[in-house]
Formats: structure tokens, sequence, C-alpha cells
């Protein structure tokens, strides 16, 4: 496949990355592994243990894990939707980021699920969700969303990587089973006028597809709080916020992400403060849309001051509870990257990456704020004579699989990188696509009117 | 040991006899069970057979096996019933001998209660009353609409089980359940008298772990014509129970018509306006046999604390 | 001599009272109490109840019951038996057991006797007892529903006597117990008339049993007779329910429509793969 000069160049400077690993990349790799044993030796105990080892009780049955999930699956809009969006839009800057934004996708989406397998009590029965599933239950629209959306992302991925993969395969790498793989994915591709066209088609298919099931994924997710009768939760809004704080978060998470790949493979030149600039405007206005659901959520809960509502709210306003974390959360997380971003001479590639650490950061103790404090208010007094079955406190156990999912992340992020460049490097045409496009839709217009 | 004291247990005696088999059972609790002894030849035993004939049976020819309803059976529920519970609060004193009358049938830990009994004022003003809460075996169930798996379902006669051999223990149906019914376990059950029993979603035990346990109205006990537990372990008559569709209600002592009692004692749903609609229903606690202080009586000092604090409303 | 007398029953009390206070602490108060019961087919028992005072009285298993026959003049052994659970010994009267006693004026005299052991006391407990009979006959007419109820007893000479003024409980059998809904005393031809209430349910059929009983009388224990009658109100019978949110099988909508986005999604997914297997095949040149 030829390539034009500026993919050439970029392909050389990814190729020895990806073949090599520096002294402090083992450094940085055996930490990663460390955490993940750490968690596994985790999982170990609590299997063998029982739930006993995790500070989930009867009341508060749901707890770290649940909010890790919540908080992995909203990482991964990243990809499907900022990719999707921006991919149907034709935006130019998108190039450099699109790559690293699916990949986000791709290993939240598998770690996510995860944390819900963490959370269940029989590992060994997760067949009977085939054999005996129920499709009333939002568990099993959970599972067949997530499925279908972490399959719809891949095939997303890899579509978008054909053209990489045409490149790798026809590079010179020394070792033959690179050779072998690339030229296994790459199906044949050359770059004709055809293949080109299919590519898109697939391409325009699949991002089209992809935004509304990650709505819907984030929606069931929301549902299964929404629909059980519990304050704080059984809330109509519910879907429309997870969705909004699950982009904005993922958008927080690509900054990070880029910033991390744009130090650590030198990638000034390819990742630029503009791809900065315009992630961050949509921080910042995802961030003011979530800022709107929030007070919208909680005025609403504050006004019709149920009684449920309002144990729960106090539990978040009372100083000697939540309330630090809520303010942290809801105010600090929301309006520091607001202001940040909105006011020019704040805006820096450094400064918007440490906002949206706060942000991401801000969001996680959300979650954490949704699943808890509501599980400790239950509708009935709460006259359990052990103290552990009042309040949660996350064990070392349920900490070590958090920081495990997270070393995970980076871990499959560090083996992506290793397989493909991190920056996508073979432009598309679609340009003469996106005109194709638009004729065919006025066609088809025209012929219904 | 001859003086042992009575063991009330979930163990099922099933008698056979050369000629017939007769499932054991009391109409006015005459006679059921016999002891696991092992006997000696030629003692006999009587017997009141399911339709009140007397029969002398040898022991030696009693064996043991399992009487409660297994698979489909267990799912489909008792045909033609619809049981209720009607919980008379002007009699409760916090005696929690339903609590330990039920945690010794179903072998729970200690502080694992299925039926609990909670200290509640309805606001600041208002007297404070015990209030004992079962599983409420609703007819919309939360719990068994979003159950993945159908572990937990609603079945004909009005109960609401769980089968912790189906149970993925996804915990869903915890948070779903608005009444705070179900019991996780934890960690790997303690049996103490059930381990050598068949598992039945009917006496839900043994229990396994990492699986939800809750009330289950005793329905094998309920195919022994004989009541929950709870109900024949209150010393005051506070639990009622029997079928709706035959109108009776019965505490063991007292019999009453379930529309009667509920209409002129203004029986209530407790949340009703959760939509659940329990099959509990609760006398409000008017003329009250005794003060809610007698319910102290049996506490500690630090769980009278507790308790006094747990039930004042902080704002 | 007097005083000496005086002496030893004071000795004697007083040695009786530290004994009883040894034994006391070692052995516990046994009770034993009995009760006749005439089922509705005939069937004659004694039910002997032994309960041990622990803190309160709890039923003791597996202790052994003898029942006696007694007359003025002699005590016959009819049987032994063990307690169950709940501490209760039954003993079936058979009409041809000769070794059954019956005393003057038809009145049968029995005792129970449970012997004790090393750690509780012995107790034991008479009953004497006319053998009656109940007799439940049932009227409609019209729209009332009533119901007869005659009590005879045995006499002396096998003769059959009204017996008057004796309270007779009308229940309907339930799952759990009996529900009471009529008493009254009867004549002098042992007879009494209830009416029975017209909202009753019964099974699905209308079917109910209605009970007559003599409750724990002190001449005539508990006797009690059965009749089944279709004067209920059916009740419709439960069936399950179908495709609901709480059901197995979930309601049409939620299927459709889940089978319609799945496959909405699948069938593009699919579409996209073979597109991406027709680039492969297209291996031409640019
Ligand atoms: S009380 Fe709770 S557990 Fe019981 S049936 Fe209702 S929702 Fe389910
Ligand atoms: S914990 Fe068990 S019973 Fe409850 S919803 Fe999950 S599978 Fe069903």
């Amino acid at each position: 496949m030829d390539l034009d000069q500026k993919s050439t160049r970029t392909l050389n400077y990814f190729v020895p990355q990806m073949v090599t690993i520096s002294k402090s990349g083992i450094l940085q790799l055996s930490i990663l592994i460390l955490f993940i044993m750490g968690g596994f030796y985790a999982l170990y105990i609590q299997i063998v243990d029982g739930h006993i080892v995790t500070g989930m009780r009867d009341n508060v049955v749901w707890g770290l894990y649940i909010a890790n999930f919540i908080f992995f699956i909203g990482i991964s809009y990243a990809g499907a939707l900022i990719s999707g969006i921006l991919h149907l839009l034709r935006v130019e800057w998108r190039h450099p980021i699109i790559r690293i934004a699916e990949i986000i996708t791709i290993i939240s989406t598998i770690i996510g699920p995860a944390y819900i397998l963490l959370c269940m009590g029989r590992l060994d029965r997760l067949h009977h969700l085939v054999l005996y599933g129920r499709i009333q239950s939002p568990i099993i629209w959970d599972v067949l969303a997530i499925s279908t959306y972490l399959i719809g992302s891949i095939i997303f991925l890899y579509l978008a990587t054909i053209r990489d993969l045409a490149a790798l395969r026809d590079y010179p790498f020394k070792s033959k089973w690179r050779h072998t793989l690339y030229k296994f994915f790459a199906v044949n591709f050359n770059g004709n006028s055809k293949q080109n066209r299919y590519l898109e088609r697939g391409l325009n298919i699949m991002s089209a597809i992809i935004i509304p099931l990650a709505v819907l994924v984030h929606s069931v997710l929301a549902w299964i709080f929404g629909m059980t009768l519990r304050p704080g939760w059984h809330s109509t809004i519910f879907a429309p916020y997870f969705v909004v704080a699950a982009v904005f978060s993922g958008t927080g998470v690509l900054i990070i992400a880029l910033w991390v790949f744009r130090k650590y493979y030198h990638l000034e030149s390819y990742i630029t403060k503009i791809h900065f600039n315009y992630l961050g405007i949509i921080l910042m206005i995802l961030g003011a849309l979530y800022a709107y659901f929030t007070f919208s959520e909680y005025l609403t809960s504050w006004y019709g001051s149920e009684t449920w509502e309002m144990e729960v709210l106090y539990k978040l306003f009372d100083p000697h509870e939540y309330w630090w974390w809520f303010f942290f959360a809801a105010i600090v997380g929301v309006v520091v990257p607001i202001l940040v971003i909105l006011i020019p001479q704040f805006r820096s590639i450094n400064s918007i990456t440490a906002v949206s650490v706060i942000a991401v950061f801000a969001l996680w103790v959300k979650r954490y704020l949704i699943i808890i404090p509501t599980l400790e208010t239950p509708l009935l007094p709460l006259q359990d004579m052990r103290p552990e079955y009042i309040h949660y406190t996350p064990t070392a156990i349920e900490w070590l699989l958090t920081f495990a999912g997270v070393a995970m992340f980076c871990f499959l992020f560090f083996l992506f990188s290793k397989f493909l460049p991190i920056v996508s490097v073979v432009k598309g045409e679609e340009g003469t696509n996106y005109a194709e496009l638009r004729k065919t839709v006025m066609q088809r217009i025209i012929k219904r009117t | 040991m001859e003086n042992k004291e009575k063991k009330q247990t979930r163990r099922k005696f099933f008698f056979k006899t050369a000629t017939a088999a007769i499932g054991a059972i009391s109409t006015a609790g005459i006679v059921t069970q016999s002891c696991k002894k092992k006997v000696e030849e030629g003692e006999t035993v009587s017997l009141l057979s399911p339709d009140g004939t007397l029969v002398e049976v040898d022991k030696a020819n009693i064996s043991m096996a399992k009487m409660p309803a297994q698979g489909k059976e267990a799912r489909a529920g008792i045909p033609n019933k619809k049981f209720v519970m009607v919980i008379d609060l002007a009699r409760c004193r916090n005696a929690r001998k339903c609590v330990t009358n039920c945690q010794k049938m179903h072998d729970l830990e200690p502080g694992d209660e299925w039926i609990k009994v909670f200290l509640m004022q309805d606001s600041n003003d208002t007297a404070p009353y015990w209030f004992p809460k079962p599983c409420f075996h609703c007819n919309q169930p939360p719990c068994v609409k979003v159950c993945p798996v159908g572990a937990t379902y609603k079945r004909t006669d009005g109960l609401v089980l769980v089968d912790n051999e189906r149970c993925i223990g996804c915990k869903f149906c915890m948070t779903a359940c608005p009444y705070s019914s179900r019991v996780f376990q934890w960690k790997d059950p303690v049996h103490e008298n059930q381990a050598d029993h068949d598992y039945s979603p009917e006496t839900s035990v043994p229990h396994k772990v990492g699986t939800v346990g809750k009330c289950d109205f005793c329905p094998d006990m309920a195919r022994m014509g004989k009541l929950p537990t709870c109900v024949t372990g209150c010393p005051n008559g506070v639990i009622f129970f029997g079928d709706k569709n035959e109108d009776i209600v019965t505490n063991g002592t007292e019999s009453f018509r379930f529309s009667e009692l509920v209409y002129e004692r203004a029986g209530y749903h407790f949340m009703a306006e959760l939509g659940t609609e329990p099959n509990v229903y609760y006398l409000p606690p008017v003329d009250r046999l005794f003060d809610y202080k007698t319910g102290f009586k049996t506490l500690t000092n630090e769980q009278k604390e507790f308790y006094k604090k747990s039930i004042v409303k902080k704002h | 001599m007097k005083s000496v007398i005086k002496h030893i029953l004071i000795i004697s009390l007083v040695a009786t009272i530290t004994t009883d206070n040894i034994f006391a602490q070692k052995k516990k108060t046994a009770r034993v109490q009995v009760g006749y019961f005439k089922n509705y087919d005939k069937a004659e028992h004694l039910v002997a109840t032994l309960i041990v005072k622990e803190k309160r009285y709890v039923p003791l298993s597996n202790g052994v019951i003898h029942f006696y026959s007694v007359s003025d003049t002699s005590r016959v052994l009819l049987s032994k038996i063990h307690t169950d659970n709940d501490g209760k010994a039954v003993f079936i009267i058979n009409d041809d057991n000769p070794k059954i006693i019956k005393g003057p004026s038809g009145v049968f005299t029995f005792e129970v006797e449970y012997e004790g052991n090393s750690s509780v006391n012995a107790a034991k407990r008479k009953i004497a007892i006319k053998r009656g009979d109940l007799e439940v006959s049932f009227f409609q007419k019209d729209s009332t529903k009533s119901i007869e109820v005659s009590a005879t007893e045995i006499g002396l000479n096998d003769q059959i006597i009204p017996i008057e003024g004796v309270n007779i409980l009308l229940y309907v059998q339930g799952t759990f117990s009996l529900l009471n809904f009529g008493k009254e005393k009867t004549d002098e031809n042992g007879i009494i008339h209830i009416d029975f209430p017209t909202d009753m349910p019964g099974d699905t059929t209308g079917v109910l049993t209605i009970v007559a009983k003599i409750d724990d009388n002190k001449t005539f224990g508990t006797i009690e007779s059965r009749g089944e009658m279709n004067w209920g109100i059916p009740i419709e019978p439960v069936k399950e329910k179908q495709r609901g949110l709480g059901d197995t099988d979930a309601p049409l909508w939620m299927v459709y429509t889940l089978i319609i986005l799945l496959s909405a999604v699948w069938f593009h997914y699919l579409y996209v793969i073979f597109l991406i297997v027709k680039i492969k095949l297209v291996n031409g040149s640019i």
C-alpha cells in the first residue's frame, strides 16, 4: 500500500517505539503488574472466604465495585460517543486522538463489567443468565447492551485501524509473527477505491450505530438504579444524567490519556494545543450540562422533601458524613474545570489536563455518592446492632481490586500501544466520500418527496 | 437422654406402615412427630393421619423422608391458597420470640433476622411502637421483577420464594426490596441442624454462600397444616396467619375471619404508597396491651440507647 | 408425749422440707395433663401431655407415660407410651379392650403416670369421663341453611340418653385452625339449631367442612363431629399469571422491542463484517 510522506514519517516514528521498551518502561510495567497481581490475590481471598471480606453487608449490598463499574463504563464514552460524533461530523482535528479514544472505549468496556462479576455472589453460576435469563430484569438488558456495545466498539476500532494495519503489514518488521499478524488483520487492504468505499461505508454505519448504542448502554445502567424504589435512585432523569456524566468523565479521561501519551511518546507534533483546547471546550460544555442535571436532581428532591429523599440529602449535606465528598464531586469537580477552561488566560495543556484529573476523580466520587448513601438509607429504620451493617467502609480487598482495575487499564493500554501506533497513521479520504454520502442522502430525500 | 428440651427444627418425619403410608398431621396439635432416637422393637406410637383417623404404628416402621415440595411443585405453589398474615401491633412488646424461633428453624446466624422487630415512631409527637416485619410477600414484588434469572419468584399461593440453587448472588433484589427483607449469605454457612437435608425453596435451608435468603412464610409447615414458626412462637398472639381464600386467620389460639378482622380493626398496608401490594396487613397499635417501654426489658443498656437513638428524627 | 409427737412432726416436716430442697435443686418438677378426645370418626383417645419446669414449663419428649384404667378397687395398666417432640403421648381407646373398666353410672376413670427419672420428678393425673356422642345434620330451606346437632350419652346399661345443657360450638374447618361461628346450650332433647352464615367462602366448588364440638367438657371431654356441605361461596380457582413484569415470561411488547432493537443493531454488525469480507475479496490494484 502506498503511503504519502506524512504517513510514512509517522509510521517510521512509531514503529521503533512499538518494538522496543525502555528501562523506565519496564519499571512502570512491573509496577502495573504488581498491582494486577495484588488484585488477583484479593480476588482469590474473596473467592475462598466469600463476600464477607468486603465491606458490603445487608444494607449496602453494592459498594466500590459497582461504583467502579459505572465509572469504567462511563469513561468508555470517550471512544464511542466522541470518536463516533467526530467521525460523522468529519472534524479534521480528530485524527491524532481518535485511536486513543477508541482504545479507551474497548478497555474500559472490558474492565467495567469485570467489576459486576466481582460483585456477584456466585460466579460459578454465570451460565444461569443464559439458562434462565428473564428479559424483564434490567441486568439482562445490561448484559445484552454491554456485550453488543463491546462488540460494536471492537468492530469500529478495527475498521478504523485497517489502513494502519495495511501499512504495518508492508513495513519491514524483523519478527515474523508481527508480519503474519498484521497480514491476517489487514485483510488484503491496499487502498484501492473499492476497498476505500467499503471501508468508509462501514465506518459510517458503525459510527452512526455506536452513538445511540452508547446512550442506551448508559441509560440501561442508570435504570438498574432508577427502577428501584429507593430514595436518590428512583428518578426519571437518571438515564440522561448518567449519560451526560459518562461523556463528561470520558472526555476527561481522553484528555488525560492524550497528555500522558504526548509526554510518553513525545507526540508534541501530533497532539497539539488545539486538541486540548477543543476537547477542553467539549469538557466545559458537558460540565455545564452535568451541573445542570445535578442541580435539577437535587433541587427537585429537596423541594419535594419526601422523607426518604431528605434523609439521603441530609447525609450528603452533613459535614460528618458525605458533605466534603459531595462538595468536591458536585461543585469543585464541575466549577473548577468550567472556570479554568472558560477563561482563555488559564487555558493551557497542563491546566486543561489538571482540571480533567479533577473532573474524572470528582466523577468517580460522584458514583460512590450515588451508590452508598442511598443504600445506607433504607426505608425502614436501620436498627442493626452490627456497626458494619449500618456504615459501609470499603476493605483492603476492595481497594486492591479497584487499583488492580486501574492498573489493568493502563496495562492493556500499554499492550495496545505495542501492537498499534497510538495515533492513526494513514488518513482516509473521506472528503470525497462525505460528498458522496450527502449526495445519496439528498437523492433519497428527493425521491421521497 | 430423656430430658431433652424440645427442639423445633425442620426435620420432617414421614411414617410408613406395612399397609399404608400416612403423613403425620395434627388438627388440634395433638400428635405429630416422634423422636429420632433408636427405638426398641415392639414399641408403638399413635399417629393422627391427615384425614383425622388414629393409627397405632410400630416405631420400627417409622422412617424419615422429606416432605417439602421440590422442583416444579415448589415453584407453582399450594393449589387454591392465598396466604396472608395479619400483625396486631397493639399486642407486641418486643418479646422477640418470632425472631429467635425463625432463626432456629432456618438455621440463621445470630445477627441475621428474616423477621425483624423495629421500634417505630412516625413523628416526634406520636407514640413509639414495636413493629414486627417479615417479608411482605408482595403481590407486585419489586424483588421478583428485577431478578435476572428468576431465582426469586411469585407463586400462585401468594408466596415469594428464593431458590438459592439458581440465585447468582447479584443482590439486585436486595436493592429492589423497599422493605429490607432480604439477607445475603456473606460467608460459608454454619449448619447446626440442616446440613444433612436436601434443599427446597420451601424450607430455605441449607443456606449457600453467596446467595440470598429471606422469610418464606414456612410453606413446608403449611403443607402439614401447621402455622409458621413465628406465629406459634409469639407469646402474645401478635401474628395471625391464614388463607385469604377461606377468609380465616389464626394465631394458634384465636381464629378470626380475615375480612372482619381487617375491617373492624382498620388493618392497613405498611407503605402502601409503594404499590407493592403486600400480603401482610397491620392492625394499628391502638388500645395497646403493653407500654412500648416493656419491650426494653429484655435488652441491654447499650441496645436500649441504640433503639432510642435510632428512632429520633434528626432533622 | 404430746410434745414428743409434736417434735417428731416438726423434725419430719423439716426433714421433708430439706430433702425437698435438696431434690428441688437437682430434680425438676414435672406435670402431666390428660384429656379425652373423641374424633369425628368416633375414634376415642386419651392424650397425655408431659411438661417439665425449666424457667417455664416446656414439653418433655421421649418420656414414658403409663396409662391405667382405675376403679375403686383396681388399677390396670393399659399401655406405656413415649411422648413425642411436643411432649404428647396418645392412647387409643378400643371398645373391645377388656382391660378398660366401666365404673358406676357409666363413668370411666383413667390415670396417667410419669415415673420420673434421676433428674425429673414423677407426676400423675386422673381423669373421669362419660362417653358421649354428637350427631350433626344439615337442613336447607330456601336461602336459610341451618345445622342441627344432637348430643347423647351412653348410660350404664348402654341406653342412649340426650345430654341437656351442654355447650356445643360450631366451626368451619380452615387450613390451620377452626373458625367458630356459633355456640349454644342443648335443650332437654340434647339438641341445638344454628343458622349457617351466608357469606362463608368454601373451596372452588363451594364445599366446606362444618365441625360441631363439645370442647373440653368436665364430664365428656372433647367430642367432635363433622360434615361436608357445599354451603360456601365457591372461590375462583387460582391460576398462574402469564406475562408480566413479575412473571416468568416477559410482556410481549418487551420481547418485541428487544428483538427489534437487537436485530437492528446486529444486522448492521453483520453487514459491516460482510463489508470487511468484501474488502478482503476485492484485492485489485488501485
Ligand atoms: S417484602 Fe421485599 S422481599 Fe418480600 S416480596 Fe416484597 S419486595 Fe420482595
Ligand atoms: S441475588 Fe439472586 S434472587 Fe436476588 S436478584 Fe440476584 S439472582 Fe435473583
